[in-house]
Formats: C-alpha cells, sequence, structure tokens
C-alpha cells in the first residue's frame, strides 16, 4: 500500500503497480497510486501513529474507526455500504484489509492468526434508517441442518479454534466458520478445506498433487459409516417417539424381482373372483400378481386410485410382507444384500445430495401429506458380478426359458 | 473380485424385510435449493403459520407454501409488499385466487411457495429403515423435485417493461433494444461480446430456433407445441385442492410411517435369478 501522504488532491489514474512504491512522488507523478474513489489514504496519517490495536483506545471514535478500518474487508465496491465505528457514524470509507493493513511498521505487533484471512465485522450500518444496531435481534441459534450433513462440520470444528486479538466495544468479531451459530436464517459456511496435511508429500507424489485426489478423507468416513450404518444395531433405546430411525435410501437394478407370499401360491390356482385388474393376467408367467381372496386388500392405495384412469406404469400390486434376504456386513466393510434365487448384490454408498430430501405418503383420498421423514444416507446396490456370470452360465446350461429363444442369436461364453 | 473375499469375515447379517403396505403411496420429495429441513421459521410458528399445501389431483401437481422468516434483520418488507401485490395478480391471472385478503390488510409476500415437477426414476427405488437389527424396505413410488415458483417476478417485471417503453406491451422475444441500463439478456453471453451487434443477431436467431421445432405449421403452430400448450391449458385451469401437511412430529406421520414396517417374518419367494437384471439392460 503506498504510504505516501496525501495531498490535497488525489489524482485518479489507475496506477501501474509493478513500480516500487517508493518511487512515487507527492505530485505529478503519482500515476501508480492505488486509487479508491475514496481517499482513504488520507486517513493514514491518523492510523499510522497509532499504537497497536490492542491498546486501549483513548478516544473511542477515532481508534474504533481506525482499527475498524484495518479489519474491514477492502471491497473494491461495496465499501459504500459499511460504516464503521459505533457512534458517528463515519462516511462512507474504502478500508484495507489483511495484516498489512497498518503498514510494515505493524504487522509484527499483531497477534494475528496464522492464516490471514479477512476478518469479518459485521456491518452495522449506522446510516440506514434502523437504529437498532444489526445483530441485536438475531436469534444466536444454530442454523438447522440436514441430519446427514453433520459430520463434515462436526470434524472441522475439532479443528484449533482460531485466536482473534480482543474485540473492541461495539465490534464484534464473527468467525466465518461460525456464522452458522448466528441466527436461524444464517448461510451454511463453506467446508474448510484441509489440504495442510496432504500438501507435505514427499517429492514423489509432487506430480500427483495438482492431479484430482481421489482418496480424500471422505472416501475413508463413507467406508466406516456403511459399518455404522448397518451393524449397530445394539440401539440403546427403543424410543418409538423420538423416532431415531434412519431412513435410507436403496438404488436397486431395474427390475427388482417380484415376491410372492407363499401363502397366496395356495390360492392362485383358483380363479379369484374379484380380480380387480384383469390385466395382469396376461403378464408372462414368471411375473404372478393375482389377487389372492383371502388377503386384505389394501384400502388406500386401491380405493385413491380413480376409476377413470390408473396410471399404466402403475399397476396394482399384491400387498407383501415378509423376509426377502439378509444384508450382510463384513469386517472390510463390505456389505452385500443377498436375497432368494442366489441373487447378490453389493452396496455402496451413493453420491450423497447436499439438499433436502423427504420421505412423504401421499393420500389422496384424504388430501393428507405425511412427511415420514428425512433421508440420511443413499446407497447403491449392484449386482454381483461373480454371482451374475455364474448365474448366465447355468442359465445357458438349462434349456430355452422363454419362447422364441431359439430363434435367437446366441452368444457363446465359451 | 479380490482374493480376501474369502478372508473376509462376517460382522453381521440382518434380515431384509419388504412390505409394500403403503403401496406407490410414498414418495420421495427433493428439494434440490434446499439445504436445511423444511421447517416454519420461529418467528413464524409464533405467529401461528404452518405449512400449508395444495393439490391439483388430475395432474398430481403439488404446491408446498412455506411461511418465511419475515424478521427485519433477514427480510425486507418493503420488497414483500411489492412482490405480494405482485403475486395476488399472478394468482387472479392463472385463475388461481385464493381467499382475497382482508380489508385493510396489505399484501404480503410471507410464504415460499415450492411447486414439483415428477422425476423418473432410476431403477429400483426403495426405502430402507432400520430397527431391531432389521432393514425395512418399502417401494419408493414416485420421486418429485420441488422448486420455488417465482412467476409472480414475472408480473413485475412486465409492469416495469411497460412503463419503461411507454405503453407499449411488447411480450415477444425481441425484447427492447439494447438498453445500457438493462441487463442483457441471456442470450448475449452465448455471442461474442460486441455490443449493439449481437442486438439485432439475437432476434433473428430467436425467430430462427422457434421455427426449429415445428414440423407441420398449421395456423403458426406446430403439433408437438400445440400438444404443449394444451397441456398447459389444461393444468390452468384445473383447480386447487387444499392439502393437509403433516410432519413428521405430528401423530398422524407417526402412525403412517409404522404402517411401513413389515410385520410378518414368512419368508417370501421370487421365480426371478440374478439374471432378471440382464432384461433391462438395453442394447444387450
Amino acid at each position: 500500500m503506498p504510504e505516501t501522504p496525501s495531498g490535497s488532491s488525489t489524482p485518479k489514474g489507475i496506477g501501474n503497480f509493478v513500480k516500487k512504491q517508493s518511487e512515487v512522488t507527492r505530485q505529478g507523478t503519482q500515476k501508480l497510486k492505488f486509487t479508491p474513489t475514496l481517499p482513504a489514504r488520507r486517513k493514514k496519517d491518523e492510523v499510522k501513529p497509532e499504537p497497536t490495536p490492542q491498546a486501549v483506545p483513548e478516544t473511542s471514535t477515532a481508534a474504533a474507526r481506525g482499527r475498524g478500518r484495518g479489519r474491514g474487508a477492502a471491497d473494491g465496491g461495496a465499501g459504500s455500504g459499511r460504516g464503521r465505528g459505533r457512534g458517528a457514524p463515519p462516511p462512507v470509507e474504502m478500508t484495507a484489509s489483511g495484516p498489512f493493513a497498518m503498514g510494515p511498521t505493524l504487522a509484527g505487533n499483531q497477534t494475528r492468526r496464522p492464516a490471514p484471512r479477512a476478518d469479518f465485522t459485521p456491518a452495522v450500518p449506522t446510516a440506514s434508517s434502523s437504529s437498532v444496531a444489526l445483530g441485536q435481534n438475531l436469534t444466536r441459534t444454530t442454523a438447522p441442518t440436514l441430519k446427514g450433513l453433520d459430520k463434515g462440520k462436526a470434524k472441522v470444528k475439532e479443528e484449533e479454534e482460531e485466536v482473534y486479538s480482543d474485540p473492541d466495544e461495539g465490534v464484534e468479531i464473527i468467525d466465518m466458520n461460525n456464522i452458522g451459530h448466528m441466527d436461524w436464517m444464517a448461510p451454511e459456511s463453506l467446508r474448510e478445506e484441509r489440504k495442510q496435511e496432504k500438501v507435505k508429500i514427499d517429492s514423489d507424489v509432487a506430480d500427483t498433487r495438482n492431479a484430482l485426489d481421489l482418496s480424500e478423507s471422505e472416501g475413508e468416513e463413507e467406508l466406516e459409516d456403511l459399518i455404522e450404518d448397518f451393524a449397530a444395531k445394539n440401539d440403546l433405546d427403543t424410543d418409538s417417539t423420538l423416532r431415531e430411525d434412519r431412513l435410507y435410501f436403496f438404488q436397486f437394478p431395474a427390475p427388482f424381482p417380484k415376491f410372492t407370499n407363499p401363502t397366496s401360491d395356495l390360492h392362485h390356482t383358483a380363479a379369484p373372483a374379484e380380480l380387480v385388474a384383469p390385466q395382469m393376467q396376461a403378464e408372462s408367467s414368471t411375473k404372478r400378481v393375482s389377487f389372492a381372496p383371502d388377503t386384505k386388500q389394501p384400502t388406500t392405495p386401491s380405493s385413491s386410485r380413480p376409476s377413470t384412469a390408473p396410471p399404466s406404469e402403475l399397476p396394482k400390486e399384491e400387498p407383501i410382507d415378509g423376509v426377502i434376504g439378509q444384508l450382510e456386513v463384513y469386517k472390510s466393510g463390505a456389505v452385500k444384500i443377498r436375497l432368494a434365487n442366489g441373487i447378490l448384490f453389493d452396496v455402496s454408498a451413493a453420491t450423497q445430495p447436499s439438499f433436502l430430501q423427504q420421505v412423504v405418503h401421499l393420500d389422496m383420498e384424504n388430501k393428507h401429506l405425511t412427511v415420514l421423514g428425512e433421508v440420511n444416507k443413499q446407497f447403491v446396490a449392484s449386482p454381483d458380478i461373480d454371482s451374475l456370470l455364474n448365474g448366465m452360465e447355468r442359465k445357458d446350461a438349462v434349456g430355452p426359458t422363454f419362447e422364441g429363444e431359439e430363434d435367437l442369436i446366441k452368444m457363446g461364453i465359451a | 473380485m479380490e482374493t480376501d473375499q474369502e478372508d473376509d469375515e462376517l460382522v453381521a447379517v440382518l434380515p431384509i424385510h419388504l412390505t409394500n403396505a403403503l403401496a406407490l403411496n410414498v414418495q420421495l420429495h427433493q428439494f434440490p435449493l434446499l439445504n436445511r429441513p423444511l421447517q416454519v421459521p420461529p418467528s413464524a410458528k409464533l405467529s401461528g403459520k404452518r405449512i400449508s399445501g395444495r393439490i391439483k389431483p388430475d395432474i398430481r401437481r403439488l404446491e408446498l407454501h412455506v411461511p418465511t422468516d419475515t424478521r427485519s434483520e433477514v427480510w425486507n418488507s418493503d420488497k414483500a409488499r411489492n412482490l405480494g401485490a405482485a403475486q395476488i395478480d399472478d394468482d387472479i391471472e392463472k385463475k388461481q385466487e385464493r381467499q382475497k385478503p382482508g380489508e385493510g390488510e396489505e399484501p404480503r409476500l410471507n410464504e415460499i411457495r415450492l411447486q414439483n415437477e415428477r422425476i423418473p426414476q432410476r431403477g429400483a427405488q426403495m426405502l430402507g429403515v432400520m430397527r431391531n437389527g432389521k432393514l425395512n424396505l418399502h417401494p419408493i413410488g414416485e420421486t418429485h423435485q420441488f422448486r420455488p415458483t417465482l412467476t409472480y417476478l414475472d408480473i413485475l417485471s412486465r409492469r416495469d417493461r411497460r412503463s419503461r417503453l411507454g405503453g407499449s406491451d411488447s411480450e415477444t422475444d425481441d425484447g427492447p433494444p439494447p438498453d445500457p441500463e438493462e441487463p442483457p439478456p441471456v442470450d448475449v453471453p452465448k455471442r461474442d461480446k460486441k455490443a449493439p451487434g449481437p442486438g439485432k443477431e439475437i432476434q433473428v436467431s430467436a425467430g430462427r430456433a422457434d421455427d426449429k421445432g415445428s414440423v407441420s405449421t398449421l395456423g403458426g403452430l406446430s403439433a408437438v407445441r400445440r400438444d404443449m400448450l394444451r397441456a398447459i391449458r389444461a393444468e390452468e385451469d384445473e383447480e386447487w385442492c387444499s392439502l393437509h401437511f403433516f410432519d413428521t412430529l405430528t401423530d398422524e406421520s407417526a402412525t403412517v410411517f409404522e404402517t411401513m414396517f413389515s410385520r410378518s417374518t414368512d419368508v417370501l419367494t421370487t421365480n426371478d435369478d440374478i439374471t432378471l437384471f440382464l432384461r433391462d439392460i438395453r442394447g444387450l
């Protein structure tokens, strides 16, 4: 920052930043002066002889103004909205920020935090109509967050808290990471990138440092979480009012195998008279969707479908209820789902969305929309390739299982 | 697969239950622009506001109305008043008048309206709930994404444009001549950033793009476009029905949630095996 004392007038030339500041003369060739719209440099004189910012200011307004300027963010265009200080509203002023704001002499004296980040003091627009200072009515509660995303934030909090110099009265120092705690409507802060540890790799890996680091800590988190999500079955309390059951979203490959109740098989031979959807019987033999007369007709779904035009892609389903398989959690963190007939899936964590996802139940009859809960995590189940290939082999060994297969060309699996 | 699969020991085995007691009425609602839970802000809750909704049953269009936080620290009430008036006009235009505000009550924008769009599902989506060492699965019927509807802004911009052009109501895509005060139209970044040239070019290209979609033009409208307009008009003509919204903390929600769980321990059978998935892979 140029240290020339301000002249009577500041020329408005945009500077050539390459030149050294010492070469600036007072008049004439002041071409390399950084010229904001307002003469901030004028006040540098007041600031320089001022002692270190931690010193208790003798005059409140002047010192507050000075410090506020030193710490405020020096936005190029946004300086117009910020007033600093408590009582006397200073005119709109540009500020310098960062550790070099006070000039080189004061840089070493300040107990600045290690990472030079522009501190963010809340703008107290004393020029605005409301006489109440901003920040008075903030709820000072934590803004609500989604359940699945808490882990990342918790990790950040464990890191050491930044130490700031004592705030002056009227000025509150706020860490950008803690903005979420200020108010109910507070925005989310971006997660800090913990790249410091990763950068200290030996030179062998230097080339890959610029490459996309896929093995970030998030990958390791997920693996442990799979075990946590499923294997932590020793729930402390079964208090259903708290509804601590976690909702997971599973994506299976389509089509999901059709399961049938074992009891309905007995009645399947007898043609049920009150088949509501006779077109279902035209399905191929592998899919048996039939209404056994004694199974309880689900009142809500079938009656909610208007008699006029049920959407064709939502066929009525027989109510099923029972065990279809098991979920196996392995020590390595692999999770598999094993269903009947040798159907095996590998379960892995899907990309977690950062937005809200809710599971709801829509009752069209009563016009009720009931929220069942938030989805905590997403998982993808993909068929296990080995068993898939084995299944294909077995199928080829058996004869044709569906009509027309003889006409099809068989791709040889030698 | 890796060779250490045999050495991999089982840590836990959980039975999986499947039920479709709620059948296909279980839906997944996504809120892509929201990263906090759908809640009434505490300040609005004190004044008795709740999340409500309305639905057009035939086309299954849902709208959720979420009250906003109208404290002065985070809300601009002047602007809200303008936007509220525009919203009322917009509703009247779309024949969706709600109860007119009482006499003396100013129209204020104090809620966000989220409208849904159905998203096609990839694969078979299931909801899984862990409870008592069991995983309960329930199929998810539809997936919807909710986004705020800001159609009242159209009215405001129309008013502004009208006032600026002094009465000439231009609703065509041409737009006013390039006005240095106005933000440039969206197409400008796509072309080179030369000053007044793109204005004229855009008009021409926009016209061309319009004609591209028309195959058989009868009276200037293609069949596709006519269908679209018909669908839009049908949607606008349908009446809203009010919808009761129940949050997770309500009894209703707890009841419905419980019905999602499997009650029996019968083992279900299937005739399908793993090669079932090959059937639906396109190209295989």
